[in-house]
This record gives C-alpha cells, sequence and structure tokens, in this order.
C-alpha cells in the first residue's frame, strides 16, 4: 500500500491474545490518519460511558500517512482514549521516532484492550509480537525503563514507549516518555497504560514506506520544504527552539507568572531563549524534521533535552522559579518520573499561592526552589501526604480547600502558558477544546485584536478544524505554515490519487464534531464549556493587558457564537444538518 | 580523491533525513535498514552519530573477499561488482565499521556516493554530513572515526560501538 503500512496491531491484554487487522481503508478518505483514524477505530471500540481506568476503555495508538517518509517533521504519532483526568475523549501526539518504527515493522497503529494480570510490556519486532513480563520493571524511572527494553529487545536502537511511577500509579496527569526527553504529556496516557499493566511498548521494524512516484513524490517534499517550511516563519523552531516564546508572550503581557496572577515575568531573562543558548549543547531533531527545535541543556551537571516553553512557563515564571538549573531538575524529574510538566508546573504554583495566601501550607512558596523540587517524587510515587493530595490535580485540590477562585483549568486540565484574559481567543480555544484547555486545537496567542471576540472565535473554530487534520497526517505544530493544499498536494504524490484541499478541510470539521459526539455521550453539556472564576473576575495584574478579565457575559457571547459558527444548537449540541453535510448523520 | 564524505557528529541533530533520502534514492522506498547511512542516536545524552562508508585507502571489505567482487574505481570509491559476488559475507565480517551489507539475496552492497553527488548531503540542513576536499581539520576528524575500529560482532553493532566510543570522547 502506498502511504500506509497496511495493518493495525491488536493487543487483547486480559486474554494475551495478538492479532493483526487489514488496515480500515474505506475509512481511510474520511479520516486520513493519527488524529482522525485513531478516533475513528476508538468510536467502534468503547462506549461513551465507558469507565476510563477499567479494562472496558481501549487505548488506539496510530500513526499517520507520511510517518516514515522524509515529508518534514512527519513523524509524530498518537494516542486517543478517553481520559482518566477529565473524562473526556482526548488526543495526545508526540515526535521522537516511535511511530516510524512501528510503522517500519508493518503496522500503522496499535488497538490496546483489556488489563494484564500483572505489569507486561509489549515487543514488537516486525512480525515477531510478544508480550513479556515487566514485572522486574516496576516502579523504574522512564530512563531506567528505556535503555532496559532495548536490552531486552537486543537492539539498542529500538524505539520505546514507556511509563514511569506516576504512571504505575494511575495519576491523571502522568505522561507516556518516549526517546528520554519526549512525551505524550497532556491527559492521563501514563495513567491508562498503566491501569492496563502495560510498563512499555519496545519497537524494532527492518521494513519500508512505500509511495506511487518516488521521483515525483521526493520532488514535491523538496519544493514544499524550501519553499514553505525552512523560512522565516518557521525558522524560529531551528535558530532558537520554543523557548523564543518567553520573550514574545511576555512582551504580550500573557506570560503566565505567580500561579497565573501576573502577565509578565520580571526574572524571565533567567529562562528564556537566551539562557537556554548559553547552557546549550547540541540540536536535536524528531525524526524526519530538518529544524530540530529540541536544545539540548547542560547547567551544572544537570542535562536534558529542553526545557521546552510551556515547561519554562509553568514550571518558571508562573511558580516564579528563574534559574533555569532548577527547572531543568524539575522538568527531568517529571521525564524520568513520568508526570505532565504542563499540569505538575500548574498544580505546584496552585499548592505555592494556596501556602502564601495561608489557606493550606503545603511547604511551598514561590521563588523557593529546594520544595518545588522535593514535592515532584512525592506526587509521583505518593509518598507523603502533600504529594498524594496534589497527585488528584488542580481541580480537586481546589474543591477540598474551596479555592475555586485560585485554579486555572479547563475540563478539569490545567491551562498551557498563554494567558487567556491577555487574549479572548485563547478563553475559547481553551474553554471548547476536546480534552480540556488546550494550546494546541486552536492557537490565537498572535492575533492583533486579542480582544475582537467576534474575529477570534471564528479564528478558533478555523483553527481546531485545521488543526484536527494536521494532526491526522501527524505534522508538527511547528510546520506553522503547512495549509490543506500542501497537504493535499503531498498525498496526492505519495498516494498516486487526486486528493483536494477540500478533502482535507471536510475531515478537520468531522473530526472535530465527532470528538463533540463522544463527550455529550460522556455526559458534558455546554456547561463544561467554562472558563474558572480567577480568568472571569480576577483582573490580570502587571504588563500591557493589566485590568483585563474575560467576563463571564463576554464569554457567553463568545461561546454562543462559537455554537454558531460550529452549526451546533444554543446547547452545544451538533445540528442534524450539519452532522449530514459532514457524513455523521449515522453516529 | 576529489572530495570525502564526512560525519561531523557534533553537528547532527538524529533527523534521519540522510537516512530515508539514502533508502528512497536506492531502494525506491524509505527503506532505513537497506539504506548506505545510518544514524545511531543516543537520546538520553542528546548526542548522534552518523555512520559513513570511509572510502578506505586500503578498504578491508576489498581485502577479504575471495572473488574480487570489490573493486575501487578511477575515483577511487569503493564499489561491489554484483555480478562476481557470490554472497559469502567475508566483507560484512571484514569491515570495522559496519559499512557493508548483504542484501535480501545475500549480495553485498555499499554507499557509493551517488556518482560523485550524494543524496544524503542535500538533505543534511545542519550540515552534519558534508562533501568537500579534505583540509586539515576534516582529515583529523575523519581520522579519529576511522581509527575505531570494531571487530566481531554485526554491522549493526560495529555502528553501534563506533558512535558509542565517539559519544565517551566527547563525554569526557
Amino acid at each position: 500500500m502506498n502511504l500506509y503500512a497496511g495493518k493495525i496491531l491488536v493487543v487483547d491484554l486480559s486474554e494475551k491474545k495478538i492479532s493483526v487487522e487489514p488496515l480500515r481503508e474505506d475509512w481511510l478518505k474520511d479520516y486520513w490518519g493519527c488524529w482522525g483514524l485513531a478516533l475513528r477505530y476508538f468510536w467502534d471500540l468503547v462506549s461513551p460511558e465507558v469507565d476510563p481506568l477499567s479494562p472496558e476503555n481501549a487505548l488506539v495508538i496510530m500513526t499517520g500517512p507520511f510517518c516514515g517518509t522524509l515529508v518534514p517533521t512527519s513523524s509524530r504519532f498518537c494516542l486517543v482514549s478517553k481520559s482518566p483526568y477529565t473524562g473526556t475523549i482526548f488526543e495526545t501526539n508526540t515526535g521522537g521516532a516511535f511511530g516510524p518504527e512501528l510503522k517500519f515493522a508493518g503496522y500503522d497503529g496499535i488497538i490496546i484492550k483489556g488489563r494484564a494480570k500483572s505489569l507486561t510490556y509489549l515487543k514488537i519486532m516486525d512480525d515477531q509480537v510478544s508480550l513479556e513480563s515487566a514485572r522486574d520493571l516496576k516502579g523504574k524511572g522512564i530512563f531506567e525503563t528505556e535503555k532496559l527494553l532495548k536490552e531486552r529487545a537486543g537492539s539498542p536502537e529500538a524505539k520505546t514507549l514507556a511509563i514511569g511511577p506516576a504512571g504505575e500509579n494511575r495519576i491523571g496527569f502522568a505522561c507516556i516518555g518516549t526517546e528520554t526527553f519526549r512525551q505524550m504529556g497532556r491527559g492521563g496516557g501514563g495513567a491508562l497504560f498503566g491501569s492496563k499493566n502495560l510498563k512499555g511498548i519496545v519497537c524494532r521494524g527492518s521494513g519500508k514506506v512505500q509511495v506511487a512516484d518516488m521521483p515525483n513524490f521526493l520532488k514535491k517534499v523538496t519544493h514544499f520544504k524550501k519553499t514553505n517550511l525552512l523560512t522565516d516563519a518557521n525558522l524560529w523552531a531551528s535558530t532558537d527552539g520554543t523557548a523564543i516564546l518567553i520573550d514574545v508572550i511576555n512582551g504580550f503581557g500573557m506570560l503566565p507568572t505567580r500561579n497565573f496572577t501576573y502577565g509578565v515575568f520580571e526574572d524571565k531573562a533567567g529562562i528564556n531563549s537566551d539562557a537556554i543558548k548559553a547552557a546549550k549543547r547540541g540540536d536535536r531533531a524528531c525524526a524526519s524534521c530538518p529544524m530540530a527545535c529540541g536544545k539540548f541543556t547542560r547547567i551544572n551537571g544537570a542535562e536534558m533535552e529542553g526545557p521546552e516553553y510551556e515547561t519554562l512557563c509553568l514550571a518558571g515564571s508562573n511558580c516564579e522559579i528563574s534559574e533555569l538549573e532548577q527547572v531543568i531538575r524539575f522538568n527531568r524529574l517529571c521525564d524520568d518520573l513520568g508526570l505532565d510538566t504542563i499540569s505538575c508546573g500548574n498544580i505546584v504554583g496552585l499548592a505555592m499561592e494556596l501556602t502564601e495566601t495561608g489557606r493550606h501550607d503545603f511547604g511551598l512558596k514561590f521563588g523557593e526552589a529546594k520544595n518545588y523540587l522535593a514535592v515532584v517524587p512525592e506526587i509521583a510515587n505518593l509518598s507523603t501526604p502533600r504529594g498524594k493530595l496534589l497527585a488528584k490535580g488542580a481541580k480537586k485540590v481546589a474543591e477540598k480547600y474551596r479555592a475555586e477562585d485560585l485554579t486555572v483549568e479547563s475540563k478539569g486540565l490545567e491551562y498551557p502558558a498563554y494567558e487567556p484574559r491577555g487574549n479572548y481567543g485563547m478563553g475559547v480555544a481553551y474553554a471548547t477544546s476536546e480534552r480540556g484547555a488546550c494550546h494546541l486545537r486552536a492557537f490565537t496567542a498572535f492575533a492583533d485584536s486579542p480582544f475582537d471576540i467576534e474575529a477570534l472565535t471564528q479564528n478558533v473554530v478555523d483553527g481546531q478544524n485545521f488543526n484536527a487534520i494536521k494532526w491526522s497526517m501527524c505534522i508538527c505544530d511547528f510546520w506553522g505554515s503547512v495549509n490543506h493544499e500542501i497537504l493535499a498536494e503531498l498525498l496526492t504524490a505519495g498516494l498516486g490519487r487526486k486528493v483536494t484541499p477540500r478533502d482535507m478541510a471536510t475531515a478537520g470539521e468531522r473530526i472535530w464534531n465527532l470528538t463533540r459526539l463522544f463527550n455529550l455521550g460522556a455526559g458534558f453539556t455546554a456547561e463544561e464549556d467554562s472558563l474558572p472564576q480567577k480568568i472571569m473576575k480576577q483582573p490580570l495584574e502587571k504588563g500591557p493587558r493589566a485590568g483585563k478579565v474575560f467576563a463571564e457575559d463576554d464569554f457567553d457571547k463568545a461561546k454562543q457564537l462559537y455554537y454558531k459558527l460550529r452549526g451546533w444548537d444554543k446547547k452545544g449540541i451538533p445540528t442534524k444538518t450539519k452532522l449530514a453535510q459532514l457524513g455523521l448523520d449515522h453516529f | 580523491m576529489e572530495k570525502i564524505l564526512y560525519a561531523i557528529p557534533d553537528l547532527c541533530t538524529g533527523c534521519n533525513r540522510c537516512v530515508y533520502i539514502c533508502s528512497a534514492v536506492k531502494e525506491g522506498a524509505f527503506y532505513p535498514s537497506k539504506a548506505r547511512i545510518h544514524n545511531n542516536n543516543f537520546s538520553f545524552n542528546g548526542y548522534s552519530v552518523p555512520s559513513v562508508c570511509f572510502q578506505c585507502p586500503k578498504p578491508d571489505c576489498l581485502k577479504a573477499c575471495p572473488r574480487e567482487a570489490i573493486y575501487k574505481n578511477e575515483k577511487d570509491i569503493v564499489l561491489v561488482d554484483r555480478e562476481k559476488c557470490d554472497g559469502c559475507g567475508d566483507c560484512v565480517t571484514a569491515c570495522p565499521y559496519g559499512m557493508i551489507e548483504q542484501d535480501d539475496q545475500g549480495l553485498a552492497y555499499k554507499c557509493d556516493y551517488c556518482d560523485g553527488d550524494p543524496a544524503c548531503v542535500k538533505e543534511c540542513y545542519p550540515e552534519a554530513i558534508v562533501y568537500r576536499a579534505e583540509d586539515k581539520a576534516m582529515r583529523k576528524l575523519r581520522g579519529l572515526q576511522m581509527k575505531q575500529r570494531m571487530e566481531a560482532a554485526t554491522a549493526g553493532e560495529k555502528r553501534r560501538q563506533l558512535g558509542r566510543n565517539l559519544l565517551s570522547l566527547v563525554s569526557q
């Protein structure tokens, strides 16, 4: 098959049964790959009411059509399931090189069902697939687990997915790690692995990915790489990496600081891209990406790939930690123990504010690194009372201490690093994302008119629809200038049949609507498309957007406009006409 | 040789585009396991070492071949005459760098510099794979790499070990 491996690996952990199914080719033209295709598979596998941590929940890991090819930045792959953290459907993706390896092994994706009796890992060596005991890996960090899984596969070049103790302990913001410093971070993929007693997956593939006409395909890839990818629009990723956003977002007055109290961080020089450059040892790339946004840093023996912008903010400015070395140490702990740094940074920031306002003493204070570092293993290992409590996440902590006024989350997922009081589009994006607050569904932070509700709401709808197909093509966020036309042309060249930009646009909207149908089935209503009190009532302090709130009236206006633009009714339910238009009327 | 293919590990980001393009050009598919160039990724250490054929002045593969199927062309590039190759695999064992292997029919294959226009070089954005005339710095770099001679392992293991040796040198 062109662009696809043509097979799906199905693993039933309860039955210890492994089978191989042909790829559902009839779904490709509507769902394409990665997010869309995983979602379509997932829809048939579970009921929306499923308990996320039960054996009845399933995980779908999926690559995309360009994965394993020279289409730049195309090595990402995703996991779709029902989140144990938010109760929504969610998609989480990562780069690295596991996706291509899986495809070279002969599989477009993996479906995981059931629950193993004891801790297990999945070994994929081309067509030799087996379940192996991981009992002796219990409690081990991701770094050591990766090394041991590769050793056991007898292949240092094998690629892995693994969880740490946080995932084994089913912590709602536990991540899945790969290639040491890359993660499926948000929404609790690690807890899902943990709930299935799946410590990890190791994969080695020696096969190939084919295209219809290689010279033509290479010509197109080279053309778009030169004329669209490697241009000023995207090359910041290569020269600076994501740390460049510290200065940019701080300049907008949108850099979450002191648990989302301020919009600027006075000590940003300690954690900005100049600080990263001063500590940089080399540039690191995911498979197939010429840009290499990863910056490998080292300070006083603490080294890692990163930290990335989100961590520099949420574990840096948001906790008022201004020493890069400490953020590196925090980030490395999270990566090894298996915690999402966005959620973890938020939760520690919240605990700092609770402590400093005298509501509850967590022994954590803004700007104080010692306890900030000590609490990370306590959370991951559930080893102290405060660790156990913080492991429940910001929403639960806020509920316990009646601190709903201090926490920032939508649908239970803590906020990423773009202050919505400084840009209303980000607020609409967070409130309407299928997986809770997320900056990777729609991104309006760079809009010229940050408070123009009409224009920004339209931007959010367009952004969500576009990213739904972009993530379904497994293209990275940082190919920011890619568009429907380029995706369609590359697919046409690779598949050897005509694909149009309109096919791409419709698929994006279809995928977004299908996630909505799932969430409605899971019991979510318009009420949960919401913003926290802090954003609606407490004015942002400091910086160019100081004094701003995203008031409830304004937000409600934006929400109703959003539903209207989507072709949904006032309760946020897709209309029959919209579903018919997208071919979803039978769902 | 007028120009030599050099690998500069310090600049390599581990993106594997050299491997992908090599297999696309030589095999007509994205087929990393059959590429003539490889990459050894040490993600934990943030380091990657590309494996290239050195086109050795005194090639061990050529010396080991009992059928004289391996020869040097007029540009000093080491090539395999696949008509003469009988698939004995002695060259694979002999190459200390793991840079000659056997295909599904057992016949030997290796990097041929794409007849003087290596595809991998054009694909390498960080310029970790370069094709240029020798100078002092490049001679030193290549000399250091060629000194890491591996024995008694598969081609992949030899490449990996060479990479590990170079990593330990920069880590010191």
